[in-house]
């Protein structure tokens, strides 16, 4: 492997994105004759894990509690709009099929709308 | 949730939910990501005040599509999608700005930003990295525009795989790798910037 086709997909390895085995075998391969490509990914590794906790511990804004007042207070009054007089039901049902050992398990959702009688 | 009707219900009718119930389970599995999405909410609006408000639209189209959640996927995720929805359509509706052109990486710029020759400035920007003082980081991502921040954001804060950022905003995996790259790369370039300003590195960069 050259050290130009290592480069393209260095970004790719450090973030785990390299899906086809044998390819990240080749990378590793290539690092244990290349120390100068190995440093290169151990540096731009390093950087990254850095640059990612430091993004971590400044993203972290905590909801205001009546942001959650709010929200709590919204999604009552959904439901009750939702609930009457017509509501939408959810049936959840399970299938399992076993065919020659192997089971197939399929969940099924459907959705009912049903309205109470009589209305006022 | 269903999981556990599963094992007590070999086949058939696992269970019905009505609205009470569906309530009750909103209440119980969406609302515990409260901070996650107003955290996420404020990298979109890049204000707290706008942020509060897509975060309660977004629960409450959440609520009114969550018979549309299938169980056991990742709700979070989920959720990020509605965000990401919720913005798109409320927040950014009367501003038709056209996008920043991604142009998906070409080779010559994956490989030009990571070459043998730059070992030295690197050890450089290990060093502008811990001595950062608080905050510049944030200010960094609200400065690189929307599309790359919030890949950036998805990738490295919350931790998602390509795919499942590209299913949260919508976009190719290949779309993905390119901003995250490009991202990554302009938030670099700021925090030197902002190091050079406070004089903690020499003017020719290093």
């Amino acid at each position: 492997m050259e050290c130009n086709e290592f480069l393209y997909s260095l970004f790719l390895f450090i973030d785990n994105e390299i899906k086809d085995e044998g390819r990240v075998q080749s990378i590793e391969l290539h690092f244990q004759h290349c120390p100068p490509c190995l440093t290169e990914m151990e540096r731009e590794r390093e950087i990254l894990v850095q640059m990612k906790e430091l993004l971590v511990k400044e993203c972290q804004e905590a909801a205001p509690e009546n942001l959650n007042d709010r929200i709590a207070q919204q999604t009552a009054l959904l439901a009750s709009q939702m609930y009457s007089p017509t509501q939408t039901i959810t049936e959840y049902r399970r299938t399992e099929t076993t065919i020659n050992g192997e089971t197939h398990i399929e969940i099924e959702t459907s959705h009912e709308i049903r309205r109470e009688f009589p209305l006022s | 949730m269903t999981s556990e009707i599963e094992v007590k219900v070999p086949a058939g009718l696992l269970a019905t939910e009505d609205i009470a119930q569906r309530t009750a389970r909103f209440e119980k599995d969406a609302m515990q990501y409260t901070n996650q999405l107003y955290a996420a909410a404020i990298r979109y609006t890049k204000n707290p005040h706008d942020a509060q408000d897509l975060v309660q639209d977004t629960y409450a189209k959440a609520f009114t599509s969550f018979h549309q959640f299938e169980p056991g996927t990742n709700l979070k995720a989920w959720l990020y999608r509605i965000l990401t929805t919720t913005f798109i359509n409320t927040y950014r509706k009367d501003q038709r700005r056209p996008l920043i052109s991604d142009g998906e990486v070409e080779d010559w710029q994956l490989a030009a930003s990571a070459s043998h020759t730059s070992n030295l400035g690197k050890s450089a920007e290990d060093e502008v990295l811990d001595n950062l003082p608080d905050g510049d980081v944030k200010r960094a991502l609200h400065e690189i525009p929307e599309e790359f921040r919030l890949t950036v954001f998805y990738a490295d804060v919350e931790g998602y795989a390509y795919k499942e950022i590209a299913e949260i905003l919508a976009i190719p995996a290949g779309t993905v790798m390119s901003r995250l790259h490009r991202g990554r790369k302009l938030l670099r370039s700021l925090l030197l910037d902002y190091a050079k300003d406070r004089g903690y590195v020499g003017s020719d960069g290093m």
